[in-house]
C-alpha cells in the first residue's frame, strides 16, 4: 500500500528513504534500458542513503506502492 | 574499564570497551531497549479522514514517528503533578491539517511549541488524491520500550567480543588453501595467526570450519574486550542514549543496595 514507516525487523526509519530511492532508481533504469553505463547502481543508492542492513534493504527493494489504486475509495 | 569511542554520530555510535565483562554490556543493552524513555504519539483525535487509509492505520503510522525528546523537561504522565490529566510537563501536542493532492509528511505535524518541532520531517504518513482531506490532533507522551516498540529509541544494539584465530603451524598449507576459499582480501596470515580485515566477516570463515570439520583452526573470543554498537531513530542522540542508560542502570543498583540494607 504505502511504504512502512520503520523496518519490520530492526525498527530503523526507512519511510523517508523510499521516495529518493525511487527517483534515483528511475534514472538508473533509464540508463540501463538504453544500454548506457548507469551513474549509480541500486546497491550504491542504498549504501548512500545509509540503509546498511539487509532487513532494511529488503523493505525498500521489495516495496510496491499501491495507494494510488485504492485512492478512489474512502 | 577503558572506553574508546570509535564512532560517534548523532544517530550512531560504536564504542570499544576494554577490561569489562559481557554481563555488564548486556545489561546496558537491555536498559537501552526496554527502560530508556522517549516520546511517541499515544493519543489521536481524528476530525476528518477521507483518505484511502483507515483511521487505525494512520494512527499506527503516527505512533512510529520519532519525536525529538528532551528528557530533562518531561515526566511520565502517570507520575506527573497533573495526575494523568495531561499538562505541558508530560504531554506534547501536535495538529495536522491537509487537503488536496500531495503527500502528508511527518513534518506537516505542527507542534504547539516550536522547540518540539519534528526533525525527521520526510516520513510519508498518507498520500492524498483529489479532494481528500486529513485533519487530526495528536498528543505525545513518554513511554518505555517494554510497553510498546514505538517507545524504543535504540535500534540494533549489538556487541562483539574481540577474536584471535590460531592454527596448528604444521598444517600451514591447509590453512592457506582455506584462506583462498574465502572472499578475496578478507583474511591474511600474520605472526602465526589469521587476521581478518573486517571482524564482522568471521561467519565466512566459521562456515568453512563447520562444513569441512576442521580442527586445526581455533577461533578464540576474549570476553573482556568488547565492541558495542547501536543506532538511534533520531528521537535521542547517540550520546544522550548512552549517558541516560548508564544513569538508569546506576539508579537500579542504588535502589537494590537500599533494599538490601533494610534486610
Amino acid at each position: 500500500m504505502i511504504i512502512p514507516v520503520r523496518c519490520f525487523t530492526c525498527g530503523k526509519i526507512i519511510g523517508d528513504a523510499f521516495e529518493e530511492y525511487t527517483k534515483r532508481y528511475e534514472i538508473y533504469k533509464k540508463a540501463f534500458d538504453a544500454g548506457e553505463n548507469p551513474k549509480e547502481t541500486p546497491k550504491q543508492i542504498l549504501d548512500e542513503l545509509g540503509i546498511d542492513r539487509y532487513c532494511c534493504r529488503r523493505m525498500i527493494l521489495t516495496h510496491v506502492e499501491l495507494i494510488g489504486e485504492s485512492a478512489p475509495f474512502e | 574499564m577503558k572506553v574508546d569511542i570509535k564512532e560517534l554520530k548523532p544517530k550512531k555510535a560504536v564504542l570499544k570497551i576494554e577490561d569489562t565483562q559481557l554481563y555488564f554490556i548486556n545489561s546496558l543493552r537491555r536498559i537501552m531497549l526496554s527502560e530508556l524513555p522517549k516520546l511517541a504519539i499515544d493519543g489521536v483525535v481524528i476530525y476528518d479522514n477521507t483518505s484511502a487509509l483507515f483511521d487505525e492505520i494512520i494512527s499506527h503510522r503516527l505512533g512510529l514517528i520519532p519525536i525529538p525528546t528532551d528528557l530533562s523537561l518531561l515526566t511520565f504522565k502517570d507520575q506527573c503533578v497533573c495526575k494523568g490529566k495531561g499538562c505541558p510537563n508530560c504531554t506534547v501536542r501536535y495538529t495536522l491539517s491537509k487537503e488536496g493532492e500531495g503527500t502528508v509528511l511527518s513534518g506537516d505535524l505542527q507542534a504547539s511549541e516550536k522547540s518540539w518541532k519534528i526533525t525527521e520531517d520526510k516520513i510519508p504518513i498518507v498520500r492524498l488524491y483529489g479532494e481528500q482531506r486529513l485533519i487530526l490532533e495528536v498528543e505525545a507522551v513518554l513511554g518505555r520500550g517494554k510497553d510498546h516498540a514505538k517507545w524504543q529509541s535504540v535500534q540494533a544494539p549489538a556487541y562483539r567480543m574481540d577474536i584471535s584465530i590460531e592454527f596448528d603451524k604444521s598444517k600451514i598449507e591447509d590453512v592457506k588453501r582455506i584462506i583462498k576459499k574465502l572472499p578475496e582480501g578478507i583474511a591474511d596470515i600474520k605472526n602465526d595467526k589469521i587476521v581478518l580485515k573486517d571482524e564482522t566477516k568471521l561467519p565466512a570463515l566459521e562456515s568453512i570450519i563447520d562444513k569441512e570439520k576442521i580442527d586445526f583452526i581455533t577461533v578464540k573470543h576474549d570476553p573482556t574486550k568488547i565492541t558495542f554498537s547501536f543506532e538511534t531513530d533520531g528521537s535521542l542522540t547517540a550520546k544522550d542514549v548512552i549517558v541516560e542508560s548508564a544513569k538508569i542502570l546506576e539508579q537500579k543498583y542504588t535502589e537494590f543496595v537500599k533494599q538490601l540494607k533494610a534486610l
